[in-house]
């Protein structure tokens, strides 16, 4: 396996969460070439403005994104995307309202596939009765519990900060260090969601130009709740501090992604050419609890990709040059 | 007379006709495809010109037993090796004995691709349940001695996973690296061949979905109505399994079910599992317009909603204190397929459209929020006579039953699991006391419930005489009576596998009982369910059936 692959991001959370407002604020925010895999069309409904062409199994949308159904199951959706043309590079997978997001996101590591995240939605209204339903409240335990990114959704309901504040720290109890972000109308800043831009340029070969799009009216968007910091990368970092970057990230990360050369072992930080061409290209990716570093096939006919980290945090919790430092203090 | 056609008497040993106020006759008339009459030789005479037919002389007729509840795939496994632990009849009525030990399974295996003449061809074999292998685990390194290089899968009985072979996954790219929690790993950490529900069984491609696709096929109709007809069946419910929508799977139904030599009428049930949209409303018209245009053997009407899974999976939704004694790491209930809260919503345009909705529920949890649901339904839209159907109703609680009585509601209970899983039941999944009470076909009569029994064939095989002989007499694999206070007579068997299954499909005016008028459906039995040993009701020879006024005999073949 390789970074050359399709991301695969899971959409969980309760009834009414917000799945699908966050699907369709996806599809209209990213200019990633997405296919949305819903159970079935019922269940969701794509803005209508989005859609180019139904049929009765697959919906085309202007720009460029398709969305099948599970209706002849999984195998079946990813051979119709697969066969629709250009190759998508993110699958997002809307799972019913009482799945184990867990368990949809075994179909991440399908061949050609890379799970990415697990985002799950929570109605920051009704969370806390759904937790203690008679019949659902172990599911949507369970569902919070798959968190890599999860989601207070509608906290505009919410009467003041005080309750927010309450709720988040009941709801990061429930959680397995899943990182939290609070939303109104699911409209979580896209870096956060999709991993940091600058990484994700790096890493995609198949860039194409961002469509024209107007934004939803009255969705707002709380960016402002995050920063983020790139280190550009001119030589390969040991794979050790690697490692040790992903394996004791602080709380405040939300996301981090990066292409890195990683030399064999830390040692001098005087970098030789014997060095870089010994070194591993990774792609490492790092959301909630859930870190991976995955092998990246360069192109030798293609120019050299841009070697870099990104990482967005919430606003305040780290030092500007805390990525920086981090590398060097290791290496 | 009512008929100015020609008939046939048949003379029997004995007819049970399951109307109790005509219960036996010593022959039947047939006129064209229906019931001229029961009673003596001498009184169906007296209708007029007609024939009489000695070939039942020593046979018992009954009406044609009705499944409510079996799926179109069991008549698409059969493609593929069957390695289940228990002996099961093909559609061809060739006895597979069960495999009962994992080199039974291996044999069986060997055998199978030593009869392939295309070494590249993949070995499908279906029907194991590792559950009654508690020692060793049967796993790739096993079939790789009698599969050589010939790709190999097994399907397991539960339909959630798959063992396959070294050449299959290489074939498929699973080794080390594999990441899917889907690939089951052994003790020296490499996967073991074993696959774990849809997202690690598709790793295995074609293999797979070759399976799957099967099932569509005009042929796997006609074996699924075989087997019906080897057993006495004269009506199966293919309870969910068919798309409808699809044309051409509509299509192949409608093909097989036009000639007169198809043995047995369907009534496929309309669902929303796998479905192109999720709309009740576009499905219940749908319904509706099918309903128009069915035939004396394609029949619709119903619709199958599910809402969690099975007890022995774990999934099934059991209420407080759960699971007995749950494997280790499960989270300690089953799993909703379709949210509580959202039941109601989805069952009232099915209502509304005048449709019977039949829901899966396993669970006593999951049977109180479809209760539930249909109570609220009712307070919103009032109806009577709907019929809506607990499916499987194994863990319902006395309780739920009144509840079911008051509203109308009718149960199909899985009385097969006492026999095929009742031992496990009470040792590991609900212990000794629920597992005494489940399947309470004893606890439905009381309370007045119309309850059928089922086989969700091909979850255990189809056959209405041993599935009576489970709810008569709750005897396990192991020999051990469970729960004899929920056991029921022969007589309340023999309606439930009858009028009663043909009354919460409605179609209890035309079939499930032996009536002037009526559809001539029998089972042709070798002797008589009513004065046989009731531990012996199961051992009953079927000589075949009687569809639409057609002699369909049996086939067997004991070679």
């Amino acid at each position: 396996m390789n970074a050359h692959t399709i991301a695969v991001t899971v959409v969980g959370g309760y009834l009414g969460a917000g799945k699908t407002t966050l699907v369709n604020h996806v599809l209209r925010s990213t200019d990633e070439r997405i296919a949305v895999i819903v159970n079935d069309f019922g269940e969701i409904s794509i803005d209508e403005d989005l859609i180019v062409a139904a049929d009765s199994d697959k919906l085309t949308l202007a720009n460029g994104c398709i969305c099948c159904t599970l209706a002849d199951g999984f195998a079946a959706a990813l051979m119709q995307i697969r066969s629709a043309g250009t190759l998508p590079q993110r699958l997002l997978i809307e799972a019913s309202g009482v799945a184990d997001p867990a368990q949809i996101a075994a179909y991440g590591h399908t061949p050609g596939l890379r799970l990415d995240a697990v985002v799950v939605m929570a109605d920051a209204e009704q969370v806390r009765r759904q937790a203690n339903d008679r019949w659902v409240a172990d599911t949507v335990r369970m569902q919070l519990a798959a968190a890599d990114l999860l989601v207070v959704n509608k906290i505009d309901l919410l009467d003041d900060a005080d309750k927010a504040d309450e709720l988040c720290d009941w709801l990061a109890g429930l959680s397995t260090g899943a990182t939290i972000v609070r939303a109104s109308r699911a409209a979580v800043p896209i870096d956060v969601l999709l991993g940091p831009r600058s990484a994700s340029d790096a890493v995609d070969t198949h860039e194409r130009p961002a469509p024209e799009r107007a934004a939803a009216p009255g969705w707002h968007v709380v960016a402002d709740l995050f920063e983020s910091q790139t280190v550009v990368l001119d030589a390969p970092v040991p794979k050790p501090v690697i490692e040790a970057l992903l394996a004791d990230l602080p709380d405040g990360v939300a996301r981090l992604k990066g292409l890195v050369q990683a030399a064999p072992a830390a040692g001098a930080s005087d970098t030789t050419a014997t060095e870089a061409a010994d070194a591993t290209a990774y792609l490492i990716e790092a959301v909630g609890k859930r870190t991976s570093m995955t092998p990246y096939a360069t192109d030798p006919t293609q120019p050299p990709p841009r070697w870099a980290i990104s990482l967005i945090s919430h606003k305040g919790s780290l030092a500007p040059d805390w990525l920086e430092s981090r590398l060097h203090e290791r290496n | 007379m009512g008929t100015n056609q020609p008939f046939v008497i048949y003379p029997a040993r004995r007819v049970i006709t399951i109307n109790p106020a005509f219960p036996f006759g010593e022959a039947v008339a047939v006129a064209g495809n229906r019931i001229l009459g029961v009673g003596t030789t001498d009184e169906l005479a007296s209708w007029g010109e007609h024939r009489i037919d000695d070939c039942f002389a020593n046979h018992v007729i009954m009406p044609g037993f009705i499944e409510a509840h079996c799926h179109v795939m069991s008549g698409g496994l059969w493609n593929s090796t069957y390695v289940g632990y228990f002996d099961r009849r093909d559609p061809q009525g060739l006895l597979w004995p069960g495999c009962t030990s994992i080199d039974d399974v291996l044999e069986r295996l060997a055998k199978a691709a030593a009869d392939m003449s295309d070494d590249s061809q993949t070995l499908l074999a279906w029907g194991l349940d590792p559950i009654y292998f508690p020692g060793e685990r049967l796993v790739a390194r096993h079939l790789d001695t009698v599969t050589g290089d010939r790709p190999t899968l097994i399907l397991h009985a539960s339909g959630h996973l798959a063992t396959i072979n070294s050449a299959l996954m290489e074939r498929c790219g699973i080794d080390e690296t594999a990441t899917s929690p889907g690939v089951a790993r052994g003790g020296d950490g490499l996967p073991n061949g074993e696959l774990h529900e849809p997202a690690g069984m598709m790793l295995a491609g074609e293999a797979f979905a070759d399976m799957m696709k099967a099932n569509r096929s005009e042929q796997a109709r006609w074996r699924y109505a075989n087997e019906a007809r080897n057993a006495g069946h004269t009506l199966l419910t293919d309870l969910g399994t068919t798309q409808l929508w699809d044309p051409e799977q509509l299509g192949n139904w409608k093909k097989v079910t036009s000639g007169p030599a198809y043995p047995a009428r369907v009534m496929v049930a309309m669902s929303n599992l796998f479905g192109a949209t999720a709309d009740p409303a576009e499905l219940a018209e749908l319904c509706v317009k099918l309903k128009s245009e069915q035939t004396d053997k394609l029949r619709f009407g119903i619709v199958k909603l599910i809402l969690d899974g099975s007890i022995q999976g774990f999934t099934a939704r059991i209420s407080w204190p759960h699971y007995y004694k749950p494997p280790p790491g499960h989270i300690g209930n089953g799993m909703w397929l379709t949210a509580p809260d959202q039941m109601a919503d989805l069952v009232e345009p099915y209502h509304r459209a005048g449709l019977t909705v039949h829901c899966h529920c396993n669970g006593d949890e999951a049977t109180e929020a479809f209760v539930e649901a249909v109570e609220q339904v009712l307070e919103r839209y009032p109806r009577w006579d709907h019929r809506h159907t607990v499916q499987h109703c194994q863990l319902t609680t006395p309780d739920q039953y009144r509840r079911m009585a008051a509203l109308g509601m009718c149960a199909n209970i899985f009385s097969n699991h006492i026999y095929y899983w009742g031992d496990q039941h009470r040792d590991v999944t609900v212990g000794p006391e629920r597992a005494a009470r489940m399947d309470a076909c004893g606890t439905a009569l009381a309370s007045g419930v119309s309850f059928s029994i089922h086989s969700d064939s091909p979850i255990t095989p189809l056959g209405h005489l041993h599935t009576a002989w489970c709810a008569v007499n709750r005897v396990t694999a192991s020999g051990q009576v469970l729960g004899p206070d929920e056991r029921i007579g022969v007589p309340d068997a023999l309606r439930a596998i009858t009028i009663e299954a043909a009354r919460q499909i409605k179609m209890d005016a035309e079939i499930g009982s032996i009536e002037a008028g009526k559809l001539a459906d029998f089972a042709v039995l070798e002797d008589n369910p009513l004065t046989v040993d009731p531990m012996a009701l199961r051992d009953i020879g079927v000589w075949g059936t009687v569809l639409g006024g057609v002699l369909q005999p049996a086939q067997i073949s004991d070679a």
